[in-house]
């Protein structure tokens, strides 16, 4: 994690606090001012790919092949986001995402990008957008080799490789996602 | 059966392969397996019942190896199985494939259960009483027979004069251009053995060609905590080496279906060589017969040895599955 200004109180750790430092007197945001606003280990691809891990098949010789060795990673793809506050209602969002990898996945490591802004429609009233798009983060499940013997060598899914799919066609069946690429977020909030 | 099977120069009978209908717990009498099932002449082997036919459903007869294989939709699509049974006899009996009641031919009752197993192959069916040999069907074939050809023991199967139905059968074993399932028998003999005098030469003819498999049956469908044991009617693979390492047992699981014999454990093979077939859509005959004979297990077995059950219970899933992936 990275921080450009040395004003710690801005920090804060969730999408939350989001509201809150939009909220906050205007005097805070005199100084361009880059906030963390949330850090997290795990996505919705982390997780898929982890539910790629379930099941398992027995070779021909009545050994067991689990999933779950092929789809685990030893670092869990981390995200942080932060803000870099342009004016007192805009800001620059952006973050990044450190990706991860298995033995037949991996999810490649993206970058956020994106505004927020506010307005206030009335003294006790703030109504706040903001639109992100993500690039990168894509989760590609790699193919096995699987060895049927006399019937040849062929590139499988290896999820796929027992079951009564021919060979080649398992290919289809190759996880290919796409993390959430664009994320739009209003907010109209009211104190009384 | 024609006139010109009689032109040989020494005549076999056709026998049905299947067993009387009993409870395996009710050890036949030898003499009337013998009546039943090989008898001089020509002879059918009356016994079991038949299924109806068109149904997708896993029955409890069945390996639950079937429904995990129909589970992604594979279902033996592109393969041709042809049933050469009888399919104009006035014999009928009855059974029940788990889909009601029917009484239908032999020929119709195996025809079914292939069908059951192998749903989406394609099924053609062959009098064997027309003697004319058997076509092959542009790619994968499987030919199922679930019935002997009974002669006078002590020839040599080349002495044997075959009609064109059974040369071109031979053949096809032989070359192996088809995948050959073939009811192993009713006499709780060695394959291709003596009994009542006679021997069945479509055994003898067959054996130690590439592409036939012998089939026996079990009397249930074999797990490791409940392993299985050779029916008491089921010939067995005996001592030739050419034999044991192509038979192959299934579970043919009368209880449940009132059909006994090894004539309902080659449409089970013929099954799981179309759905082999549906896979390994490249695969040659010879490939899917080995693949079928290496991949059979042998610790769902009570006291498995090879004389007994040759390469042991055919395992569908294992067939399918890889020898090794990284």
């Amino acid at each position: 994690m990275r921080e450009k200004s040395g004003n710690r109180v801005s920090f804060r750790t969730t999408a939350l606090l989001l509201c809150a430092l939009l909220g906050a007197s205007p005097a805070i945001a005199q100084e361009m001012t880059t906030s963390v606003v949330d850090i997290h280990q795990g996505s919705p691809l982390s997780d898929q790919a982890r539910g790629l891990g379930d099941g398992g098949y027995e070779l021909q010789n009545g050994s067991r092949v689990s999933f779950n060795q092929w789809y685990r990673a030893s670092w869990v793809d981390m995200h942080v986001d932060l803000l870099t506050q342009i004016t007192e209602d805009t800001g620059i969002l952006w973050g990044f995402g450190t990706g991860e990898e298995g033995e037949k996945y991996r999810i490649e490591p993206s970058l956020k990008l994106g505004f927020l802004t506010q307005m206030h429609p009335s003294p006790n009233s703030t109504l706040s957008l903001s639109l992100t798009t993500t690039i990168g983060g894509k989760l590609t499940e790699k193919p096995c080799e699987a060895s049927y013997g006399d019937l040849g060598t062929y590139s499988v899914n290896c999820r796929l490789a027992a079951s009564q799919l021919a060979p080649e066609e398992t290919l289809k069946y190759l996880v290919n996602a796409k993390p959430e690429s664009q994320h739009l977020w209003l907010n109209y909030r009211v104190t009384f | 059966m024609s006139d010109n099977r009689w032109k040989f120069g020494i005549a076999t009978a056709l026998a049905i392969l299947s067993a009387p209908v009993a409870s395996a717990q009710e050890a036949p009498d030898a003499d009337e397996m013998a009546a039943l099932c090989h008898g001089g002449g020509l002879s059918i082997c009356v016994s079991a019942t038949i299924p109806a036919a068109g149904t997708q459903a896993v029955q409890g007869w069945m390996s639950p190896d079937v429904g995990a294989a129909w589970a992604a939709g594979y279902k033996g699509k592109g393969v041709t199985i042809t049933i050469v049974d009888d399919f104009r006899s006035s014999s009928r009996f009855s059974g029940n494939f788990g889909v009601g009641v029917q009484t239908q031919r032999h020929g119709e009752w195996t025809r079914e259960e292939a069908g059951m197993i192998a749903p989406l192959a394609t099924i053609r069916s062959k009098d064997f009483s027309t003697s004319s040999a058997v076509g092959l069907a542009p790619g994968l074939n499987v030919l199922n027979l679930s019935y002997g050809m009974y002669a006078k023991a002590g020839y040599s199967p080349n002495q044997i004069g075959w009609s064109a139905e059974e040369a071109s059968i031979i053949s096809y074993a032989t070359k192996g251009t088809a995948v050959v399932s073939k009811a192993a028998g009713n006499d709780a003999v060695a394959v291709g053995g003596v009994t009542g005098g006679q021997q069945d030469y479509l055994d003898l003819a067959l054996t130690g060609k590439q592409t036939a498999i012998f089939v026996g049956a079990l009397s249930t469908n074999g797990t490791t905590t409940n392993k299985a044991q050779l029916a008491w009617y089921s010939d067995y693979a005996g001592s030739n080496p050419l034999v044991q390492s192509h038979f192959l047992v299934v579970g043919v699981d009368g209880s449940k279906t009132g059909l006994y014999g090894t004539s309902f454990a080659a449409p089970i093979i013929s099954g799981y060589a179309a759905i082999i077939g549906s896979k390994f859509t490249k695969a040659t005959p010879t490939q899917i017969t080995n693949d079928l004979l290496n991949t059979a297990r042998t610790d769902t077995l009570v006291n498995y040895s090879a004389s007994v059950y040759g390469k042991g219970e055919a395992s569908l899933s294992r067939a399918l599955a890889p020898v090794s992936i990284r």
